[in-house]
């Protein structure tokens, strides 16, 4: 199996002068295609940057990363728009729905950004939001929902656009534990199904018994 | 710091978050400043203005606007006949003095010195062909009038001091002094008798005694009997010249017998002096004059008491209402300014209490009571409002010496109550119990008497405004509701749009979800969400309304004072001929049409106040004898004329007849209305066909050239009357409010837009940060954003400027602006639509350039930063 994603002696510093918080020290990992691994660490061990830092939101100091064969870390903000559009999607801990979007228009939202067609755009809406048992929602908004079905339309709308790799930071992070576990089967559900890969980030045990693999960070450094 | 420990007031934390909401609050503190001091100003000028106008129309009221008091001379009947009376000079002056003591010392300093005369009825002269008319008249007031004597001498006695005649005798003989150009132009010499006879034919005979020229031709004294010095045209009739003789102490007694027994009357004449009259002064001085006037009426009419006359209270009163309608017309702008205002605020307090709902909300959860951080908030705004509301109040005292506490006072609670209301809602809300109401029906109450409450309120603002706009068109422009009535329609136009916009929104929203376009999905999904905020669309669009409210009033008024300029004078230039030039009339009218840049000569004969009969009743009107054809693109036949009256007196079908002096009247059928021209409440134009004697005394050149044309002639040019109506003090203070009014509205309006705009900045930019996750470029997320913002600008765009546009025209006529522009009829409201086009410009160029400065400010915040601090949905 080849690696999608190789993340190579990354560091990331907030702040300047003493007051510098050295969030990621130096590290390197690779990720399989077709799996899910697992980031897991205490709070302020550096999962975040890293998750954002290996998905183009935010840039490292030092260091490389490449998803599918693009140097992400060289990347100017339009290679990163169309990166985001092909490759890469998110699932964030605070769903990061489209407030004014219905549930389906949430989901079909980087299907219009990648110009498909309608009537296969709405076809694709309606199989995901059954793949994540919401096709009675449809015509919901976020506001309308409560948090574990925002956060399967989270779901559905990163895996909308067929991208190669999902980030997903501490997805179930708002969720209580029921809704949390039946959100990372799902994720696991959706892996497998969608032969996409995933990388996330979580405290719970449940889910890093679901990994493929898990990667451990305390510190800003991945623990051998 | 005793308050502090009761309270819970914390002086540090209200100065530390002051600090870092320092934008809003800024702003707030100036739009306070910039009211006080726009509303403070406005009395203070108004009331100078005032001051100006009276003295203008004082000026302007000329004879009508001064005092006489006339009485009779001591009858000098004897048992068959009359005595000659020596010393009537005395006796004239005696009614000086007694006047001037019934004046009082106080009235008296408003009043020029004042001046004594007995002028004499008017007589015809009988030689000659020419129709002249002759007076003669004593004149004393001051040192004068001087005189010098360059031919013969000053009128003496005619015959013995004390003779006595008969009631059947000949004609009395007065000897009377006569102008050097009088004398010229009737070729008299000392010693020559001239015959005159009275409107019975009885003959009168005077004899020159002199010629005399005025010492000081410009002595207020010859005011009184102007044709003393210069014969003057028209007044007695048409074709007519009146000229006269002046008498001495000693002719005067001679006069007096040579007219029957108490038609030689002493009359004092007291010509009010504009330097030092005031609005106040005027007003007691009107108080006094009207009771002169009504106690003298009282006293019998056969005794000596003095009887007094004047125009001045309708002079005085026409200036009241001139200024109360521009006080009216200026609190009108005043109520628009204060709208906008109050707006504004309302926006500023908005966004200030959105920065702070966490802190708030913190603070409600650690247990602070809402008392507290309400009064913690009110501290604070309440030392900015105050501070603001007294610098622009200092500031309008120091400038205008007025401060208008009553159009402050709105703006000022609103700054000082917004914040902390907003404050106290917004910590009450986040902490009360969030879930709606589980029962259904109870859920559904609530709704139902939200959506009751919006809708009351908003039925209250168009029932209002509804009852402003029929208040303001029945009693016209006065105090109370008609003033709010343009601001009222206002508001109840933007509550409507508000209603509208969402609907619009939603329907655009529908579109463009079916549109191949996913910019066009996001911008209107985010558009459609920000219109359902109802005040800031509301604000904008009312800002807006009433900025061009405000600029379709100063169109119309700058319109409306070039059409009365046109009225009055009827042409590029008007030129009034003299008796002299009048002469060459024709020859003038050839030279000047031959002139570069002379497109039309017109002449004609003006009789200012000829005396037309209608209906049995003599009607003083401005009668202009014309080639009709050329003057009104409509020929008239010899028995028609075209009429305008400002009364009613003359209407198309009536039978008007033209009086004239020595011949027969001339009847004429009104057959159409005269065009608004000749600035005159009765106008009749008539064709010089009619065959009425016509004299060219005027001439109406038209093109550009026309001004240099006539240079050196007595003019009256559209352009400069138009100017120096522009400049009276009424005018150009209305004119400049109404300019400061629109200014104020529109910068209102951008204000409102940048804190609309930056209120709702995190969660819009969130919602990018978001979309950018999906592979929005920063370009598209730019446009996205614009897309919120558009509602509002195309709210304010449109509607705003159509709305004022149409709250303007339901409004100008009742707004009274005739006054203003010196037209006979209310103007007609005057769209400029260029400013209209930029106003709408600068709102739809405002958005964009609004989000390029907020994604400016966010140019180096990356989205991992935007998306860590974005919370839930
Ligand atoms: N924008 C920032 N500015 C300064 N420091 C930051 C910033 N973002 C993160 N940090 C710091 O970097 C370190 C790593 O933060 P990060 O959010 O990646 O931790 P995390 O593992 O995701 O924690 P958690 O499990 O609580 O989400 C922390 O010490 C945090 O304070
Ligand atoms: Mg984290």
């Amino acid at each position: 199996m080849t690696a999608l994603v190789s993340v190579r002696g990354v560091h990331r510093r907030f702040g300047s002068g003493p007051s510098t918080v050295h969030a990621l020290r130096g590290v390197s990992f690779d990720v399989e295609a077709g799996s899910m691994v697992a980031l897991v660490g205490r709070s302020g061990s550096g999962k975040t940057t890293l998750l954002n830092v290996v998905g183009g939101l935010d840039r490292p100091d030092e260091g490389s990363v490449v998803v599918d064969g693009d140097e992400v870390t060289g990347l100017g903000e339009d290679g990163l728009s169309r990166l985001r559009r092909e490759k890469v999607s998110y699932v964030f801990q605070t769903f990061g729905l489209i407030p004014v979007l219905s549930a389906a228009e949430n989901v079909g939202a980087p299907l219009r950004l990648a110009r498909t067609p309608a009537a296969d755009r709405e076809k694709r809406v309606a199989l995901l939001l059954e793949l994540v048992g919401l096709s009675g929602h449809a015509a919901q908004r976020p506001g309308e929902m409560s948090g574990g079905q925002q956060q399967r339309v989270a779901i559905a709308r990163a895996l909308a656009a067929s991208p190669r790799l999902l980030i997903a930071d501490e997805p179930t992070g708002q969720l209580d534990a029921e809704t949390g576990r039946s959100v990372m089967a799902l994720l696991r559900a959706v892996v497998e199904s969608e032969g996409v890969t995933a990388l996330v980030s979580t405290h719970d045990p449940v889910m890093m018994a679901l990994a493929d693999r898990v990667i451990r960070i305390s510190d800003g450094q991945v623990d051998a | 710091m005793r308050i502090a420990a009761i309270t819970g007031l914390h002086g540090a934390s209200i100065r530390g978050r002051a600090r870092a909401d320092a934008g809003p609050l800024l702003l707030s503190a100036l739009v306070v400043v910039l009211v006080s001091l726009l509303a403070g100003a406005v009395p203070g000028l108004m009331e100078r203005t005032a001051d100006e106008a009276v003295r203008d129309g004082v000026r302007r009221g000329g004879d009508a606007a001064k005092v006489i008091v006339s009485a009779r001379f001591e009858p000098d009947d004897t048992l068959n006949g009359r005595a000659r009376v020596p010393r009537l000079a005395q006796a004239l002056d005696d009614l000086r003095l007694r006047a001037v003591d019934e004046l009082g010392t106080d009235l008296q300093r408003m009043f020029r010195p004042p001046v004594a005369s007995v002028i004499s009825p008017s007589l015809k002269v009988t030689d000659g062909s020419v129709l002249r008319t002759f007076r003669m008249a004593y004149l004393s007031g001051g040192a004068g009038p001087e005189v010098v004597w360059s031919a013969g001498s000053a009128p003496a006695a005619s015959g013995d001091e004390t003779a006595e005649i008969d009631w059947y005798g000949p004609p009395w003989l007065v000897q009377v002094g006569v102008s050097e150009t009088a004398a010229k132009q009737f070729g008299v010499r000392p010693g020559a008798l001239l015959k005159l006879a009275d409107e019975r034919g009885n003959t009168r005979s005077a004899q020159v005694s002199g010629i005399f020229r005025a010492v000081d031709p410009a002595d207020p004294v010859w005011a009184e009997a102007p044709w003393l010095l210069n014969p003057a045209a028209g007044a007695d009739g048409i074709g007519t010249t009146r000229f006269g003789g002046l008498l001495s102490a000693e002719s005067l007694p001679d006069a007096r017998l040579a007219f029957p027994p108490d038609e030689l009357k002493r009359t004092v004449s007291f010509a009010p002096d504009p330097a030092v009259l005031t609005w106040a002064t005027a007003q007691s001085l009107k108080a006094t004059v009207v009771t002169l006037q009504a106690r003298s009426a009282s006293s019998s009419t056969y005794d000596t008491a003095s009887t007094w006359n004047t125009g001045l209270d309708s002079v005085l009163d026409e200036v009241t209402a001139q200024v109360e309608t521009a006080r009216v017309q200026a609190s009108v702008l005043l109520a628009a300014i204060v709208a906008g205002a109050v707006l504004v605020l309302l926006l500023a307090a908005d966004l200030l209490v959105r920065r702070r709902s966490p802190a708030l909300v913190l603070a409600r959860q650690r247990g602070a009571s809402l008392t507290a951080l309400g009064l913690e908030l009110l501290a604070e705004s309440a030392v900015l409002a105050l501070a603001a509301a007294g610098a622009g109040c200092a500031a309008a005292i120091l400038t205008t010496g007025g401060v208008a506490a009553g159009w402050v006072a709105p703006v000022l609670v609103t700054a000082v109550a917004a914040v902390p209301a907003y404050g106290i809602l917004t910590a009450a809300a986040a902490t009360r119990d969030r879930r709606s109401p589980a029962n259904r029906s109870a859920r559904r109450w609530a709704r139902h008497t939200a959506v009751l409450r919006r809708a009351a309120a908003e039925a209250t603002v168009v029932l209002a405004a509804g009852a402003a706009i029929v208040a303001l068109h029945q009693r016209g422009l006065g105090s109370g509701l008609p003033v709010l009535a343009p601001t009222l329609a206002v508001l109840a136009g933007a509550v409507l749009l508000v209603r509208l916009l969402p609907p619009l929104t939603g329907l655009a929203l529908r579109w463009a979800v079916r549109s191949r376009r996913p910019l066009a999905v996001f911008g209107t999904a985010q558009a459609s969400a920000a219109s359902g905020r109802a005040l800031p669309v509301a604000a904008l669009v009312t800002s807006v309304a009433l900025a061009t409210f405000a600029l379709v009033t100063a169109a119309t008024v700058e319109r409306g004072l070039a059409g009365g300029a046109q009225e009055t004078v009827g042409a590029d230039v008007r030129v009034d001929l003299t008796e002299d030039t009048a002469a060459s009339a024709d020859e003038t009218a050839r030279r000047i049409a031959a002139a570069p840049g002379v497109t039309g000569v017109l002449t004609g004969h003006v009789t200012d106040s000829a005396q037309i009969v209608v209906d049995g009743k003599l009607t003083p009107a401005r009668l202009m004898i014309v080639d009709s054809r050329a003057y009104t693109g409509t020929a008239l036949q010899p028995d028609q004329a075209l009429v305008r009256s400002a009364t009613g007196a003359l209407r198309e079908g009536m039978t008007v007849e033209i009086l004239q002096t020595g011949k027969p009247a001339v009847r004429l059928t009104a057959s159409g209305s005269a065009p608004a021209i000749g600035g005159s409440a009765e106008v009749v134009i008539v064709d010089v066909a009619a065959g009425l004697p016509d004299p060219p005394n005027t001439l109406w050149v038209t093109g550009p050239g026309a001004v240099q044309a006539t240079d050196g002639l007595t003019v009256v040019s559209r352009a400069e009357l138009a100017r120096s109506r522009r400049a009276a003090p009424l005018v150009s203070g209305l004119i400049w409010l109404t300019w400061a009014a629109a200014a104020f509205l529109l910068v209102a309006g951008l204000l409102g837009f940048a804190l609309t705009a930056a209120a709702g900045a995190p969660a819009r930019w969130l919602t990018v940060s978001r979309l950018r996750t999906l592979g929005l470029t920063p370009r598209q997320g730019r446009l996205v954003a614009a897309g919120e913002l558009l509602p509002a600008a195309a709210a304010a765009a449109a509607g705003g400027t159509a709305l004022g546009a149409l709250v303007a025209a339901v409004t100008t006529g009742p707004l009274g602006l005739r006054l203003l522009t010196g037209q006979v009829g209310d103007p007609a409201t005057a769209l400029p639509w260029a400013g209209l086009a930029a106003v709408a410009a600068l709102f739809l160029v405002t958005a964009p350039l609004l989000v390029r400065a907020e994604a400016a400010l966010r140019r180096r915040q990356r989205l991992a930063e935007v998306l860590r601090v974005g919370g839930p949905a």
